[in-house]
């Protein structure tokens, strides 16, 4: 018999279609042969691995259809195989997969709509956290406003492509009745997804709001994320800013130093 | 409180221990996602419910805080299906650390896993793959399953898999290897009638050969689940796909496990076209009837 560690690596490498050297000698045939035993392991692997990426990129499936989805799924799997036994990491790759297989073509949009999926898909499971109490901004110190760091939540993320990405993801929702056309130039479009006690929502926000939110995640204080969003829009409000921002719960515990 | 105080198991004493309300008997349902919040509105009269261990291991959100809100109404057990106990790769640590959270959190009656691998060179099948029954596959996985019970400092279950295929080479019977298994590294063992079923008529043994090759005192709780019969190369092959109810065949054989093994506790899994939870419960009510003649057989 060879040895376990052997065996393992020839079945897998069957599945994988990597096929170096072959399982197959080693697996009785009992009346079917080895190969067609051998394909039901690898039919479950295909429908499960499509079911999966299809669970955490529904909009991309519908966008696409069924057939082709599929497609897309195995050619992504021979390239980014699961490197977990729990199926919620499966999909972190494929946003940047479809980055390459669209890129210089007209679905170079998709690879955006993923990763707004694929956001939506991490805020599902992030880590519960509280909403800044906005009393907290009350005690502090004028002087110290400029050196304020706001906190993003972990169940908070920030998505934006010159695409209109949040339109095309409400329209294919499965409530809701497909539009007979999107004009892929009404982009771009500036989102921050966030998990609170009442629900995942999707929010567009002003090109300004994301500048700040994107200096925030980035560690930046108050001072120098307010230099990057007026950079980004010179009408930009900061109070207005912050209170959008504490309307949606995106900010979580909140220094000063 | 409604418990079963004639029936003996570690889940009627978890039970009266917690003081759990809505505890309806041994008769429990897979937790599916889908059904989180009928369950917490509804209260079925269900007697425990079994979660994938995977689909809580995430830091937070709704499912996981429904899970806990579930587990303040009725026991849990966790069930997994991702740890690759039978790979030759080392053990994922960061898998072992999040199941030692969610373990610590949730406080299960039972934390299973099966006698398979799914994992090589740190890619990911995620399939419940068959072991060769070999001497060298039972150092292996006793190994490791000793590695887990350490980690996780209480024991584990495995449960026997369905198996579409067999290795060509030296093997003892799944019985004699799961009975070893249980030997070496006193785990206990979660029976799964449906896969027994299956793995007897695809490699054409007796199903009550294994029962009576396992010892009685390991097995502490049985799954049963629905399978369906495909035809492959001219011949009848059954598959194990979770998606439709328990069998007559599987029943009786159910009835024949709790014979010899007593009334245990014992869950209906349902995986794929996942029905109305209403449906689970009818199969869960099935089980519950069938469990109280067994102990009034005892009796």
């Amino acid at each position: 018999m060879l040895p376990l560690r052997d065996l393992q690596q020839r079945f897998a490498s069957r599945l994988l279609e990597t096929d170096s050297a072959s399982v197959l000698d080693w697996i009785r045939a009992d009346g079917i042969s080895a190969l067609a035993r051998v394909e039901i392991y690898r039919n479950n692997l295909h429908a499960g691995f499509t079911k999966t990426l299809g669970l955490e990129f529904p909009v991309i499936q519908r966008l696409v259809g069924q057939a082709y989805f599929t497609q897309l799924a195995l050619a992504f799997l021979a390239y980014h195989p699961s490197r977990s036994g729990d199926l919620h990491h499966v999909g972190a790759p494929f946003p940047g997969f479809l980055q390459k297989q669209f890129a210089n073509t007209d679905y170079w949009y998709l690879a955006d709509v993923a990763r707004l999926e694929w956001a939506y898909q991490e805020c599902l499971v992030a880590e519960d956290s509280d909403c800044l109490d906005p009393q907290t901004l009350r005690n502090i110190p004028v002087d110290a406003y400029s050196n304020l760091r706001f906190t993003i939540r972990s169940a908070c993320r920030l998505v934006d492509s010159p695409f209109p990405i949040l339109r095309i993801w409400e329209a294919n929702q499965s409530a809701a009745a497909l539009p007979d056309f999107i004009d892929l130039t009404t982009g771009p479009d500036h989102v921050v997804l966030v998990r609170t006690p009442a629900g995942l929502h999707l929010s567009r926000v002003p090109a300004g709001d994301f500048q700040l939110l994107t200096g925030f995640a980035a560690g930046q204080t108050l001072e120098h994320a307010l230099e990057a969003a007026l950079s980004r829009d010179a009408q930009f409000d900061l109070g207005a800013a912050l209170r959008r921002c504490m309307g949606l719960g995106v900010f979580g515990h909140t220094t000063f130093y | 409180m409604r418990v079963e105080p004639h029936i003996q198991s570690p889940l009627s004493s978890h039970v009266e221990e917690r003081g759990t309300p809505k505890a309806a008997g041994l008769a429990g349902v897979g937790l599916r996602a889908q059904h989180h919040t009928e369950i917490l509105s509804r209260l079925p009269q269900v007697g425990w419910f079994e979660a994938h261990s995977e689909n809580y291991l995430a830091a937070g959100g709704m499912h996981r805080e429904q899970l806990l809100q579930i587990r303040c109404r009725y026991p849990i057990s966790l069930h997994g299906v991702g740890l690759s106990l039978g790979s030759t790769d080392p053990l994922k640590r960061e898998h072992l650390l999040a199941l030692h959270r969610l373990v610590q959190t949730v406080e299960p009656v039972f934390v299973s896993e099966h006698l398979s691998w799914g994992s090589i060179d740190g890619t990911f099948l995620n399939d419940l793959l068959p072991l060769p029954h070999t001497d060298e596959a039972l150092r292996h996985m006793s190994a490791r399953v000793t590695e887990v019970q350490d980690f996780l400092g209480r024991q584990l279950l495995i449960e026997n898999i369905s198996s579409y295929l067999r290795y060509r080479c030296a093997e003892v019977p799944e019985w004699e290897f799961l009975a070893a298994l249980v030997h070496e590294t006193g785990c206990g063992l979660l029976l799964d009638v449906n896969n027994l079923f299956v793995n007897a008529m695809n490699h054409g043994f007796d199903a009550h050969t294994f029962l009576h090759g396992i010892p009685t005192s390991a097995v502490q709780e049985i799954h049963l689940a629905g399978h369906t019969v495909m035809q492959l190369e001219g011949r009848d092959i059954r598959i194990d796909t979770h998606s439709t109810h328990v069998s007559p065949e599987v029943w009786r054989l159910y009835s024949a496990a709790l014979s010899r093994f007593g009334p245990l506790p014992t869950l209906i899994e349902w995986d794929a076209e996942i029905p109305e939870l209403s449906v689970l419960e009818a199969e869960a009510d099935q089980a519950r009837s069938m469990l109280e003649s067994s102990r009034a057989a005892a009796a």
